[in-house]
């Protein structure tokens, strides 16, 4: 390929603003799904919608693809320019626009960092309320992109639900805003079609997100079980009871001891399991919910339950949770994580499930996951420099999300499908169903310009290339990116 | 055997379709997922154009945007298929009434908060494919925050399936989420799996008289977006009329707020708001709540040309410059829910929607004979992607989406 005319685009945005170096190059290859590298031609960084819209239509006109990227924390390979071209990282737009606190709503461009929109919206006692695990450092644009979760999202919902409007480049270069401050929309809602497809339906630019007050009050439990299955009967047992928790966690054994041994946290080192609960909302209703919980883990066999006194104590217990990550990164030099979901009814099975197939493969496993919602992330553990341990993690790995199918579920709660779960995509739907998906990506970019590959399993895109899942080689951390 | 004869070996009576002055040449009732996409693309193929019913509460006070040769009428599909409580999710058949899902799920101690007028004949399908929503709307989210998945047959006889039922999932293109609104303009959706809420433990409702100007006065509700109310309604006193006695007072304008909560937080909340509000007039709880908030749907739905608008407002301030209108008795403005249905007379119409505009409300549908200007909206800009989207769904242009 000849190299790029970047001319233009440093008139644009500045010298600052494009950057082609090898390094530049390098340190974009990958997002945090750090075994698919694909090295990006250049990399763009602008300050507004309108050149993010002439970047759009100086790429279209050089036939470039362009692959929109937050933090680069995602975890299937969304941001990574599998096919060359621009990287248009939103990092330099990354303004609160405008806070009107008494209609609870805010704009801000897509490289605001989750946190810090809280952060900043904290004097006016509102929050942002999707609270994906990396938080501290993913952009609300990303989180627009993959349509993230949380821990919270249990009881708030996930980043759809908090997004009334956005502005949008097309694939053509058209600035629309779809959706709006109001919370409806004359005819279909086409913010709720880009809401969720990994920037490939087009750019946004600035998002118009609905604030809520913050809960007048928290409180955090952490229950120990003798089994898993007790745990997640508990978990059916409190949602069947009518209470909707704000999170409910789940570390198996493994995982447990795992983080008990870093961190030394008081953490039940001969629990099978241990359940973390928070609630909250009205000071005046968590008394008895945190009662009525209790006494429903206690049916199900909860060993012990501890309450957080103050602030303080329920970051320790999180502390635990937020962790587990970094101490599988401890324990093996390789691991897989999974995204998959089931029903919530079927989580005890799930996890047997996840023992046994990791089990017949002489493999390691341990889970650590959002109970409430159904949502596993199963990491199995192999010595990364074994190639046959390796296969057979991935074999593991591809077999774990055909159960999640099976089971009435699906392949990715929250990290998004990217490239990682691409394959998977045909064994989750039908043809006609991913027919019906790639009808609709043709009539927001029909030339595919804008992250292509993405999420849909086209042709030459790896369709019959074995399954890549998300592989990583962790560096010890103790909070941060957890998931 | 023309497609023609095999689409009339299966009709029923075209009569209950009427639209205004517009009879279908064919009514077809399918009784399964599979005859009803089959029924679609045999009419598709004749380029025949389809209008999709279901219970037909918001459907008869439109008219059809691409003709109307047959109406597929889709009340026959009915089935609730899985509720599992400790799940939380349900996926039923789009046919199924809005009050069978309630009794339903109800029986359980849960609730699917999806709102229409006339539960009784609304389905699950109309509710999605119109997005409609009732006073409850900001607290519960409008139906495609509550959808997880659906099962849905285009014009080509595409069956296909987009998002699942478990109540997380970013698998694939939310294509389901876009059937939300499209009025049956996009595709027949014939199943959807739903996220469930636990039955609120207490529901007080709280009724206030006002005058135009305490309703206008911005100080009186600056508390109340915050209390999150489960819905705080305005009603002018000729759309009051519909209430049930015990719920009525003598005032200009009506104003209900709902409180739906755990027992300790709903008397909590009930002193706020009283607090802010002064003692209601009148004070409803439990089951005569459902009855009531029933009732506020169905205001939404009186005999004359409607407006609905929408606005980011959260308080009845927001309708200060509107409360000395004529028609302002007619009003129903669900607060926090932005939503306003204003019932106008045709020759003030387009200076009322261009005032409303002035003052953040935009028109979302119309129904009736009513007639305005519209001002210049963003919703122009995106005209191209939204055909492009319909054409790339229903390539024969069959689908004949309620016009609004």
């Amino acid at each position: 390929m000849p190299a790029l005319d970047l001319a233009p685009l440093r008139v644009l945005l500045g010298d600052d603003g494009v950057l082609d170096s090898r390094a530049a190059r390098f340190t974009y290859e990958a997002d945090a799904l750090v075994i698919e590298k694909h090295t990006p031609d250049a990399i763009v960084l602008p300050r507004s919608t309108d050149e993010v819209a002439a970047i759009v239509r100086w790429a279209r006109a050089h036939r470039l693809p362009i692959t929109p990227r937050g933090a680069g924390t995602g975890l299937a390979g969304g941001a990574t320019a599998e096919h060359g071209g621009i990287v248009l990282s939103v990092n330099r737009m990354d303004r609160i626009l405008r806070v009107d606190a008494d209609r609870m709503l805010a704009w801000v461009q897509p490289g605001v960092v989750n946190l810090e929109l809280s952060k900043q919206l904290a004097p006016l006692n509102l929050y942002y309320a999707p609270d994906p695990a990396s938080q501290q450092v993913s952009t609300v644009g990303g989180n627009v992109a993959t349509n993230a979760g949380g821990p919270h999202c249990l009881k708030y919902g996930v980043t759809f639900n908090h997004v009334l409007g956005i502005v949008v480049v097309l694939a053509d270069g058209m600035v629309v805003t779809l959706g709006g401050e109001a919370p409806d929309s004359p005819d279909f809602d086409l913010a709720s079609a880009v809401v969720g497809s990994e920037g490939t339906l087009g750019i946004v630019t600035e998002i118009c997100v609905r604030l809520l007050p913050k809960p007048q009050a928290v409180k955090t439990m952490l229950f120990d079980f003798e089994t898993i299955e007790q745990s997640c009967r508990a978990v059916s047992a409190t949602i069947a009871a009518g209470i909707v928790p704000a999170a409910m966690e789940i570390m198996d054994r493994h995982t447990v001891r795992l983080v008990e041994a870093w961190l030394g946290i008081g953490l039940p080192l001969d629990a099978g399991a241990v359940l973390l609960i928070e609630v909250d909302g009205p000071a005046i209703s968590l008394g008895p919910q945190v009662e009525r919980i209790t006494a429903l883990a206690k049916q199900e066999g909860a060993r012990s339950v501890r309450v957080a006194r103050d602030e303080a104590e329920r970051a320790a217990i999180w502390k635990g949770r937020k962790s587990a990550f970094g101490a599988y990164g401890r324990a093996a030099s390789g691991f897989y994580i999974m995204d998959g979901v089931v029903p919530r009814t079927r989580l005890a099975e799930a996890l047997a499930g996840v023992g046994r197939l990791c089990a017949e493969r002489g493999l390691e496993s341990g889970n650590v996951f959002h109970a409430g919602d159904g949502n596993l992330h199963p990491h199995v553990l192999f010595n990364a420099d074994d190639p046959k341990q390796q296969a057979a993690a991935l074999d593991a790995s591809h077999e774990i999300l055909r159960m999640c199918i099976r089971m009435g579920g699906s392949i990715s709660g929250e990290h998004g499908v990217g490239i990682e779960k691409r394959p998977m995509m045909r064994e989750l739907f039908a043809p006609n169903d991913l027919a019906v998906m790639e009808r609709l990506r043709a009539a927001f970019d029909p030339q595919r310009t804008l992250n292509p590959g993405k999420i849909l399993p086209g042709d030459g895109e790896g369709v019959h290339a074995p399954a890549q899942m998300g592989g990583m080689r962790p560096v010890a951390v103790a909070e941060g990116p957890w998931i | 055997m023309s497609l023609a004869t095999g689409l009339r070996e299966r009709a029923v009576s075209p009569e209950p379709y009427r639209l205004g002055q517009l009879e279908p040449r064919l009514a077809i009732k399918p009784t399964s997922p599979e005859e009803a996409s089959e029924v679609l693309h045999a009419a598709a193929q004749e380029k025949l154009a389809i209008v999709l019913w279901g219970g037909g509460t918001r459907l008869s006070r439109t008219m059809p945007s691409r003709g109307y040769d047959v109406a597929i009428d889709l009340s026959g599909l009915d089935r609730i298929l899985e509720f599992d409580p400790e799940d939380l999710t349900v996926t039923a058949q789009c046919g199924v009434t809005l009050e069978t899902l309630r009794a339903t799920l109800g029986a359980r101690g849960q609730e699917l908060p999806l709102e229409s007028p006339q539960a009784k004949r609304a389905t699950l399908g109309g509710t999605l494919a119109w997005n409609g929503s009732g006073p409850r709307r900001r607290r519960f989210g409008a139906p495609v925050d509550r959808l997880l998945g659906a099962r849905f047959a285009l014009s080509d006889g595409t069956l296909a399936r987009a998002g699942g039922k478990v109540v997380k999932n970013v698998a694939g293109h939310p294509v389901h989420r876009l059937l939300c609104g499209s009025r049956g303009g996009l595709a027949a959706i014939l199943e959807a799996s739903l996220k469930l809420l636990p039955s609120a433990e207490t529901r007080v409702a709280l009724i206030y008289g006002l005058k135009d100007w305490e309703v206008a006065e911005v100080a009186r509700w600056m508390t109340l977006p915050r209390l999150e109310p489960s819905f705080l309604t305005v009603l002018g006193s000729a759309a009051a009329a519909a209430l049930s006695e015990k719920a009525r007072v003598d005032a200009p304008f009506t104003v209900v707020v709902g409180i739906e909560e755990d027992q300790k937080f709903a008397l909590e909340q009930e002193k706020h708001v009283i607090a802010a509000l002064g003692s209601p007039a009148a004070r409803l709880e439990g089951e005569t709540v459902i009855a009531l908030t029933q009732t506020l749907c169905d205001a939404e739905h009186q005999d004359a040309a409607h407006l609905t608008l929408t606005s980011p407002h959260l308080t009845p301030a927001a309708l200060g410059p509107f409360l000395g209108r004529r028609e302002a008795s007619r009003l129903v403005f669900h607060a926090p829910a932005g939503r306003l249905h204003w019932f106008p007379s045709d020759e003030v119409a387009t200076a009322l929607v261009l005032a409303l505009h002035e003052a953040g409300f935009r028109v979302i549908e119309k129904a009736g004979p009513v007639g305005f200007q519209a001002p210049v909206a963003p919703e122009a800009a995106i005209a191209p992607l939204r055909d492009r989207i319909r054409t790339s769904l229903d390539p024969a242009g069959v689908m004949s989406a309620a016009q609004v």
